[in-house]
């Protein structure tokens, strides 16, 4: 079963997708521990959009359970192509003076999850990001099984 | 929610979830320590990239001042992030016990 909800694009819009998501866990019966990835990693992909999109339309998000697991999309409507799917790794070896915080939450959630996939429309300009985290299919590497078109920041 | 605060021997004790909604409230509070400083991170359940620039942004600052930000207290997830972003090679980690 899918569940879904839509969300005003705002920072304080985050407690309401946590509930959300907790609530779909819960409901669903998906292990607990998925939870903070699961979190985090929408947490980053919600983030992106408000910050880089000049849509004002709401996100929405879907949540099935899938086996040993869950699959998220959200999606953002009325948007230019956004793939996050490429957007480059942050280089953590780089001393402290030269770090910067940006394009961590992308490089982040590429080790969290199993996969991660963009779509977008351009007939009805939605771009789609859908991913999956489950106990069965952690990534083997440091890094999560990307695909996606180009056109990538962050 | 969050809360973030001194606890016992001058060590900062944070609480709750450190998301991009609740950043700004621990980067007002961390721009006014100086010094060495523990942070314990035994009840912070949660930490995004926000949450991740506001420790960067203090250490560079406490360093800056031969000063430091030590992260104890920290559970398994934490470890988990802050060790794929490379913080474990720039802060002083304890883990949870």
């Amino acid at each position: 079963m899918t569940s879904y909800r839509s969300f005003r694009r705002g920072f304080d819009s985050i407690q309401d997708i946590f509930a959300f998501t907790a609530e779909v866990f819960a409901s669903e019966h998906i292990d607990p521990s998925l939870l903070p990835s699961v979190d985090l990693t929408v947490e980053e992909l919600f983030t992106n959009m408000v910050k880089y999109t000049a849509s004002t339309a709401a996100v929405r998000i879907d949540m099935t359970k899938v086996a040993g697991g869950v699959e998220v999309t959200l999606t953002d409507y009325d948007v230019e192509p956004f793939d996050v799917t490429q957007a480059p790794d942050v280089d953590i070896n780089l001393p402290i003076e030269q770090r910067k915080p940006g394009g961590l939450g992308l490089h982040l959630i590429r080790r969290l999850v199993d996969c991660v996939r963009y779509e977008y429309s351009a007939e009805s300009r939605q771009s789609r990001v859908i991913f999956r985290k489950t106990q069965l299919g952690a990534p083997t590497s440091d890094r999560g099984t990307v695909a996606g078109s180009a056109d990538a920041h962050d | 929610m969050l809360t973030i605060d001194f606890g016992p021997n001058g060590v900062v004790v944070i609480a709750g979830r450190l998301d991009a909604a609740q950043a700004p409230t621990a980067q007002a509070f961390l721009d006014q320590v100086q010094g060495t400083v523990t942070l314990d991170c035994g009840r912070l359940e949660y930490i995004s990239s926000a949450g991740l620039g506001v420790l960067l942004k203090t250490q560079k600052r406490l360093m800056g001042s031969a000063g430091k930000l030590r992260l104890s207290g920290v559970n398994r997830h934490l470890q988990d992030i802050f060790v794929y972003s490379g913080f474990d090679k720039i802060f002083e980690i304890e883990p949870a016990p």
